[in-house]
């Protein structure tokens, strides 16, 4: 798997340095031969969060231009090699994405670094489409309690935008959300939820007031709230956040059911999972709270199953579902959702058969 | 951005305008630097504090709508910040108004912290105060709106048994009304009937809900049939004039009663009904009689003699008619006097009765020559002239169907003389 290298042996000028941390490089991969490490731990850890999927892309990508053909051929040989770094880009920043919402941090690192630095290559270094790289980076390190080095993501992130005139609502909500993520990290509450309160405002400009995009900014701001004791708030907050998640996800079935189709691909794994975490959450919190809303945790395990329907898991859909069910009993006449709790436990048990 | 551009230009300028150098010459070459310091006095504050927050900065750099709402989200208003959202969307030259977005929402906050608590009233005041604060024509979507909220904070308020949720549907009602859109009015009218239904509620002036209600249904019922009558809906719109005549007994108020009356009559009239038609006329004449309104009076009879005629019971009407003239005469209505004239006027003319006729037509012209009114002025004058030819020729036929000495004569010394009084010199 890896070949061993002397530092000293290089051709001079030429400096071999570690994929993750810059050192001089003792290793490299036998496969692609192109990326160097100082050690095997440092190999292993690329390896787990990007490398394996971008190995075999980055030999294409390194291989050098056709000698002495023709200005066409080379031009042709240039335009598919920047066509493969993007789809390099696409991988690494899909792959970030997926280890940010599951929250394993230390693996985002890898696949983050290679976004950025590939993505430095196509579009230069002060280009809008590195901001991605920057705010994962950040999200990262937050994640890992490494604030200044978040910081410092961040501000270069804001550099970037600031001077980007024009600057697309999406990038500028996603800024702001980890902006706001970082200010709530380090205790500075009031700065917190006013970039959240920005981040809610970009999002409904671009996705509109009710999709689940902005809800995610809601629930980021009923966390901080909670924190200032403010509970009556968060509640109204998360109450908000329920109610949009449930008829998206209500709309989502009805198009299945309609269609008669097999549910597709309605979320990529990360938003499944981010999806998962959050309602689960707002469902513990409900039946934490002091003052049960037994209507609302209705709402959240009915949501919850219909997420892990659309996402074709049906034992936690049924699982969800007979939640739901037995929660709704203590309700008066709620027709409609009694009818569609119904119906969905009977779709997932025909599945299960 | 552009927001900052047009603040920065109300302020006083940290370098010259390179765009207009002229217009900054002249301004500083006018004015000596004393007198623009006068004008332009520096906050000793705002001297002090170089550095500004986040927050400022933001009210520098960033649209006028985007602070507002980050303002009202930071606390977590968050309804109030959807509200606010989607107004703004709608509301294309908001930045023009400052002063008003920010009524909105200071308002909006307090409706949500009072609804938070649970005290809707409150929060219906707020709603109410803000569908109050617009006036203006172009801002009426935005009346309409915050009535809208108003109502659904008094829904959902339940200690006065729906007294705000009745004024909030009469609200409704009238703003639908004032827009012309009959039927959504309808529907909050009857709603604020149905509420105020065996209360004895009043407004501040004292006035009794109930019977406001009745009111206001008989008008936006009286339009809908009228609708209804200009298509020709006749059958309906009936029901329609019924529905406002049984409101308008219930409101309790004659005079409104008295017209409702009289309206169903005509929809009865020219339905071709006239026997229900003479029925409500006559319940119209007694109300009047009792009212002393000598106008409504008038018109009634002219009513009832238009059905009378239409019935071919030419006798009886133009006894109607001279009772309506008499009424116009010693009221000192001319108007209706003149309109009494006429019609006794068409009424002889139909009977072939042309010299009285002409009477009547005569008097009409001259109160229509006193009033200065000239196409009623002109349509008597038709009429005169052709009623007194039509009266001539039927003298001139029965001359000429008996041809004596006597009246060869007379017909001879017409023509030399060409006179008028022809019919005159045969009776």
């Amino acid at each position: 798997m890896a070949f061993t290298i002397n530092p000293l042996a290089n051709p001079k000028g030429v400096k071999k340095l570690c994929e993750l941390c810059q050192k001089p490089a003792q290793l490299k991969c036998t496969q692609c031969l192109v990326t160097f490490y100082c050690d095997p731990d440092h190999q292993l850890t690329d390896w787990i969060s990007i490398h394996e999927k971008v190995c075999s892309l980055l030999i294409s990508i390194h291989a050098p231009a056709p000698f002495g053909t023709l200005q066409s051929d080379q031009d042709h040989h240039h335009k598919e090699r920047v066509k493969k770094q993007e789809y390099l880009i696409e991988i690494a920043h899909l792959e970030a994405q997926r280890w940010v919402s599951k929250k394993r941090f230390q693996d985002v690192l890898p696949a983050a670094l290679l976004f950025l630095r590939w993505a430095m290559q196509v579009y230069g270094t002060c280009a809008v489409e590195l901001v991605p790289a920057y705010l994962l980076l950040a999200q990262a390190n937050i994640g890992l309690g490494s604030l200044s080095q978040a910081h410092e993501y961040l501000s270069k992130a804001e550099w970037t935008v600031m001077k980007t005139p024009g600057c697309s609502h999406t990038v500028l909500h996603q800024l702001h959300r980890t902006l706001g993520r970082l200010h709530a990290a380090m205790g500075k509450y009031t700065s917190a939820l006013t970039h959240f309160a920005n981040d809610v405002y970009y999002a409904s400009e671009m996705f509109g007031l009710d999709s689940t995009v902005t809800s995610g900014g809601y629930f980021l701001m009923a966390d901080v709230f909670l924190k200032q004791n403010k509970s009556d708030v968060a509640l109204s907050l998360y109450a908000e956040v329920a109610s949009s998640w449930h008829s998206h996800l209500c709309k989502l079935m009805d198009d299945v059911s309609r269609s008669g189709t097999q549910p597709e691909e309605c979320f990529d794994e990360a938003q499944c999972v981010e999806a998962d975490q959050m309602l689960r959450c707002l469902l513990e919190f409900e039946e934490q709270c002091v003052k049960p809303r037994p209507d609302q945790s209705v709402v959240l395990a009915h949501s919850l199953a219909m997420l892990w329907l659309l996402c074709n898991n049906y034992t936690k859909a049924l699982e969800y579902g007979k939640k739901a069910e037995v929660l709704i009993q203590g309700l008066s006449e709620q027709n409609r959702l009694r009818e569609s709790i119904h119906n969905l436990l009977q779709h997932a048990e025909k599945h299960l058969e | 951005m552009s927001s900052a551009v047009a603040r920065g230009s109300r302020t006083p300028l940290l370098l010259p305008d390179i765009h207009n150098p002229q217009k900054h010459r002249t301004t500083s070459t006018s004015k000596s630097f004393r007198e623009w310091m006068k004008e332009n006095p520096i906050d000793p504050a705002e001297e002090k504090t170089q550095i500004l927050t986040e927050h400022e900065i933001a009210q520098f750099r960033k649209p006028l709508r985007q602070n507002v709402c980050v303002v009202v989200l930071r606390e977590g208003f968050h309804r109030s910040y959807a509200e606010l959202f989607a107004l703004l969307q709608r509301w294309k030259d908001a930045e023009e108004h400052p002063h008003k977005i920010q009524t909105i929402q200071h308002h909006l906050i307090r409706a949500e912290t009072a609804e938070r608590a649970g005290q809707y009233a409150e929060a219906y005041e707020d709603h109410l105060f803000l569908a109050r604060f617009f006036t203006e024509p172009e801002d009426e979507w935005l009346k309409r709106h915050f009535f809208q909220l108003a109502l659904h904070s008094a829904r959902k308020f339940k200690m006065d048994s729906g007294k705000r949720e009745a004024e909030a549907n009469l609200y409704m009602g009238q703003v639908y009304l004032e827009k012309g859109q009959l039927e959504p009015a309808r529907e909050h009218y009857e709603a604020f009937y149905h509420l105020t239904m065996g209360r004895a509620w009043q407004d501040t002036s004292g006035r009794m809900h109930h019977s406001r209600s009745c009111e206001e249904l008989q008008r936006v019922y009286t339009l809908l049939a009228q609708t209804l009558l200009q298509d020709q809906h006749y059958a309906d719109a009936i029901k329609m004039f019924n529905k406002a005549y049984e409101m308008a007994k219930e409101s309790g108020d004659l005079g409104p009663e008295g017209e409702a009356a009289y309206r169903l009559g005509l929809a009865y009239q020219s339905a071709g009904d006239q026997k229900t038609a003479k029925q409500l006329f006559s319940v119209y004449i007694e109300i009047s009689t009792t009212l002393e309104n000598t106008d409504s009076l008038g018109r009634a009879y002219e009513a009832i003699a238009k059905s009378l005629e239409s019935e071919g019971k030419l006798t009886e009407a133009t006894e109607y008619l001279e009772k309506f003239a008499e009424i116009s005469l010693n009221s000192k209505q001319d108007r209706n006097l003149e309109k009494a004239s006429m019609c006794l006027g068409t009424t002889l003319n139909s009977r072939k009765q042309y010299d009285g006729a002409c009477v009547h037509f005569e008097r009409a012209y001259e109160i229509a020559c006193n009033l200065a009114s000239v196409p009623r002025l002109q349509k008597a004058q038709v009429c005169a002239g052709s009623a007194r030819a039509l009266g001539m020729m039927q003298t001139y036929h029965m001359i000429i169907e008996n041809p004596g000495r006597q009246n060869i004569h007379k017909i001879i010394s017409w023509k030399e003389r060409r006179e008028d009084n022809f019919s005159a010199a045969t009776s």
